[in-house]
């Protein structure tokens, strides 16, 4: 017996390798069919001389599908617009930082000082429970919750190739979103029935505001993580002996630098909140950033800067999409000042802003400006992890706790 | 050693030393005794010895000093980990409730209002009730129609169930808000208390005397001493995974509903349903079995108090179904999540499947979609259901109610028939003060060492923790899984047409590789630069597996 037969049946490789040599030298059998047609006296064509005439010519058919297939987005789409909007999102950063969103948004800003009335309340001391229950909340945000997912992947600049075991843990999303709505309901059970009984709390609503500046059009989309409302508009007295940073001159990059433009878009602005609401006034809008999702549009690292500017653009958007909803899309200087309490936080720094909106004409630079009262980069602890198997919390700050209290409760 | 060799080379020498500390065996004492002293008769048939084998491993685990640990021996034996039974929380076949029920030894007591236990808050409920009722109303009316939101859907799951849970969610956040603010002077667990939102909760546990599968049956008939044990019940490891929309937990436990001793009523006993989980709809992965109840061991808050679920799976059932069958999938998914939770607590607590509880737990479950809402009430006297304890007396208690509309509708801009008895049901749930209890809570732990991160020796305490969080992250593996091919299975096990070949794979040496141990690994290599100095023979690095 030849090998190769058995080789053939048994070897699945070897059979598909001399399948074509197989099928190559097929030979056709005769299998009596012809004899028995024509013995029925059915007449038996020739399969090649049928073949030989022409073709018969279909239609082609249009064929539906399952559902109705969305039209490209392009220049022929019936809600194509000609002009460009350039459009700032949550999961974007401007690339010139707090500089370009104060070109933005017509802000001057008072570094490193918020009211006087949020300052005032930031110093009373808060029980000790409430910290106990902060740094349990550290903790759990950190270190006790079970949340298992993919992390960002490790990178060695030194051997950008090497491939480091990939660590599951707890996300920034889910981190920040833990530390920072127990924060929050701490501050509630801390607070008078007064207080919380004229907010309200919602969670992931987002905000649009549609606004022309010097003949470009722009918009923001900010979804606000937590945004705290209230029944009756957020005031503040505000110092006038303040030093302010003036609008810088960007030159000569323009504003709308990093911004991609839009084509298709809609023109009105939009606040979460339906004006029959009566607590629908913005009084504290809380923003995360969550590092694995914001991002520059060159994948460039994000800058200190850039962070900063995300929680102006985005107070004002809420602060504006408010205004417009108030007093109409084409106000252009507001009656009287609207004021918005902003927190921004990566889980460790906090960024605390109030910002004064007295107009939405961002033209230019004279004129009235909206003023940005903020107190940056305060830690609200060092470092919370499993340290060589054991949970630690380190450098625990009290001073945060009263700011974010100070900043609900005014 | 050296003496030997002293001895070897004078040996006179052994006879001149003498020694001082060695005597004489006492000769005097009495080996006898009155009556005779026999050793115990153990049975040596192999049934016998098997059970004393799984005895003394529940005895080995129950020694073992911290909860990782213990979660580790419960996985010791399967290195690709348990062919469980997948209990999900919102997956309910038809006609599930007699397995849930016997799979959790639950009995269900179906209530229209809460049990006796809960009178004693009825009082305060009612001046709460009437407190918070126009902010509850106000709170409906933003969600339904005040606020603008979107809601992001994935493709796992049908999008109408999604947009359910999620609008049930932003329902329950507010009435939570409301609910504890308001009680945060009035009661103390509201302030200590901790609120979770989508913890992650997963439950393991064996349940014996299920039926044997037709395979195991067809591979038990090739062995002649199996002969009259062909149709012998066999354990099912099962595996519960669920994900609450908020929970509430605290560092004390809740009082239990009922006294203990109720536990081994025999009106409570759950009819047995032994048929194979496969024919009722519930299928069987590979997973290491996994308990956790939202935080991982150290956490101080340990106890859970209340526990909200959606009811989104209710959409996506056959319509044929029924009503009928929709309401005891809503008892199922809350029994399942109870029992789930407090499983997952008590072992925190020390205890295992293998190691039963010495004291009830109770814990309350919510499912709701934001207008209806059933409201269960969980008491767990057992957890201990394998092979060798199918005949245990005691069964766990759930109350349930029917799904009770919170209001009717909304209509001009108004909430139409709030429904106070079911927010009064759902203030008492929160007025339920948990408590310390005067007995011992871990009596299966160690002392001094509880949890992972109290062990004190550095190496073993890292090298513990990173095991034990990859063990349960249950994350995809590397390598395949061992695996008959089909072209084997013909040509090698059905036909045996390549007898001249080296018989190399595992079917043909007749290794079972699904039976291979969790330790039965290589260590991790130690490169010669890394050794503690150079000439060290420690080629692989120290694991810590329990020995179980």
């Amino acid at each position: 017996m030849r090998l190769s037969q058995v080789l053939n049946r048994q070897h699945i490789d070897f059979m598909f390798k001399k399948h074509w040599l197989v099928q190559g030298k097929r030979i056709p059998i005769d299998t009596g069919v012809e004899k028995h047609l024509k013995a029925k006296g059915i007449k038996v064509e020739d399969a090649l001389e049928f073949i030989q005439g022409e073709p018969e010519k279909r239609e082609r058919i249009n064929i539906v599908g399952p559902y109705e297939r969305p039209l490209p987005l392009d220049r022929n789409h019936p809600d194509y617009k000609e002009q460009p909007c350039y459009t700032l999102k949550s999961t974007n950063v401007l690339l010139e930082g707090i500089a370009q969103a104060q070109v933005l948004t017509k802000t001057i800003i008072a570094e490193n000082t918020l009211p006087p009335n949020i300052e005032e309340l930031a110093q009373v001391p808060a029980p000790s429970a409430i910290h106990e229950n902060i740094k349990k909340a550290i903790l759990s945000a950190n270190v006790f919750d079970c949340e298992q997912k993919k992390l960002p992947k490790i990178k060695d600049p030194e051997r950008p190739a090497y491939n480091f075991p990939r660590i599951l843990g707890i996300t920034d999303r889910r981190r920040n979103q833990i530390l920072t709505n127990r924060l929050l309901q701490l501050v509630e059970k801390s607070s008078d029935s007064e207080a919380t009984l004229s907010k309200y709390v919602l969670n992931d609503v987002e905000s649009k505001t549609v606004f022309e500046k010097e003949d470009d059009l722009l918009q923001f989309q900010d979804i606000s993580h937590i945004l705290v409302t209230s029944n009756k508009p957020v005031k503040h007295d505000v110092e006038k002996n303040v030093k302010f940073t003036e609008i810088p001159d960007l030159y000569p990059v323009k504003h709308t630098v990093t911004l991609p433009p839009e084509h298709f878009y809609d023109e009105t602005s939009k606040y979460p909140i339906r004006p029959s609401v009566s607590m629908r006034h913005p009084h504290t809008t809380w923003l995360h950033y969550n590092a694995t999702e914001v991002g520059n549009i060159f994948e460039t690292p994000v800058t200190q800067q850039q962070i900063l500017g995300r929680s102006l653009t985005h107070a004002f958007t809420v602060a504006s999409s408010y205004a417009k909803q108030l007093h109409g899309e084409d106000v252009k200087d507001l009656p009287e000042p609207i004021y918005i309490n902003c927190i921004q936080t990566d889980g460790q720094k906090y960024h605390f802003g109030v910002l004064e909106l007295n107009t939405l004409n961002v033209d230019g630079t004279e004129g009235t400006k909206n003023v940005w009262y903020c107190k940056n980069d305060v830690q609200l602890y060092g470092a919370s992890r499993y340290f060589s198997g054991m949970p630690v919390l380190e450098h625990y700050n009290n001073k945060v706790y009263g700011y974010i209290n100070a900043l609900y409760n005014c | 050693m050296y003496l030997n060799r002293v001895h070897r080379t004078f040996p006179k020498l052994k006879k001149l030393i003498s020694r001082p500390q060695s005597q004489a065996a006492l000769s005097e004492q009495n080996e006898y005794s009155e009556t005779p002293e026999y050793p115990p008769i153990v049975d040596t048939s192999l049934q016998g010895r098997k059970l004393r084998e799984r005895q003394t491993l529940h005895q080995k685990i129950k020694e073992i000093n911290t909860v990782e640990e213990k979660q580790i021996a419960l996985n010791m034996p399967k290195y690709y980990g348990w062919k469980c039974v997948m209990l999900n929380e919102d997956k309910v076949p038809y006609n599930a409730m007699p397995l849930v029920q016997y799979y959790t030894r639950s009995h269900f007591i179906p209530v229209d209002k809460l049990p006796q236990y809960y009178e004693e808050f009825s009082g305060s409920a009612d001046a709460v009730v009437q407190e918070i009722k126009a902010l509850i109303e106000e709170a409906i009316l933003i969600e339904n129609c005040g606020v603008e939101r979107t809601f992001t859907t994935t493709v796992d799951k049908p999008e109408n169930s999604q947009k359910e849970d999620a609008f049930a969610k932003c329902i329950v956040k507010q009435i939570n808000r409301i609910i504890t603010n308001n009680l945060t002077d009035k009661v103390e667990h509201a302030l200590t208390s901790q609120i979770d939102y989508d913890p992650r909760h997963e439950a393991f546990w064996f349940v014996g005397g299920i039926d044997p599968s037709e395979r195991l049956v067809n591979w038990r008939k090739q062995y002649e001493w199996l002969k009259d044990r062909l149709h012998e019940p066999v354990d099912r490891p099962v595996q519960y995974i669920g994900t609450p929309m908020l929970t509430i937990r605290n560092r004390q436990p809740l009082k239990p509903l009922v006294p203990y001793s109720d536990a081994e009523n025999p009106e409570f006993r759950v009819p047995a349903v032994t048929h194979v989980p496969i024919l009722t709809g519930y299928y069987e992965s590979f997973r290491h079995g996994t308990n956790i109840p939202g935080y991982w061991p150290g956490d101080l808050d340990e106890f859970g108090l209340l526990s909200y679920h959606g009811r989104g799976h209710i959409l996506d059932r056959k319509e044929s179904f029924g009503p009928q069958d929709n309401l005891e999938a809503l008892h199922c998914q809350a029994m399942k999540a109870s029992f789930g939770w407090l499983l997952a607590q008590a072992n925190y607590q020390g205890f295992t499947t293998f190691n039963d509880i010495t004291y009830p737990l109770a814990t309350q479950t919510v499912i709701t979609n934001g207008q209806l809402w059933s409201l269960y009430a969980y008491q767990l006297n057992t957890i201990e259901m394998h092979h060798d304890k199918v005949d245990n007396p005691k069964s766990n208690i759930c109350f349930g109610t029917k799904p009770l509309k919170l209001y009717d509708s909304i209509e001009n801009g108004k909430v139409q028939g709030l429904n106070e008895d079911v927010l009064k049901m759902l203030v008492q749930f929160y007025l339920n003060a948990p408590e310390e209890r005067d007995h011992e809570m871990k009596p299966y732990l160690g002392q001094e060492e509880q949890v992972v991160a109290d062990i004190e020796d550095d190496n073993r305490r890292c090298w513990l923790e990173k095991r034990y969080k990859h063990l349960v992250a249950n994350r995809p593996r590397h390598e395949l899984l061992p695996e008959t091919y089909l072209w084997e299975k013909i040509y090698k096990i059905k036909f045996n047409t390549r007898f001249f070949e080296a018989k190399r794979r595992p079917f043909e040496l007749g290794i079972n590789p699904f039976n291979r141990r969790l330790d039965e690994h290589l260590p991790p290599y130690i490169p010669k630069a890394l050794r503690p100095y150079p000439r060290s023979r420690k080629t692989f690095e120290t694991t810590y597996y329990p020995k179980v």
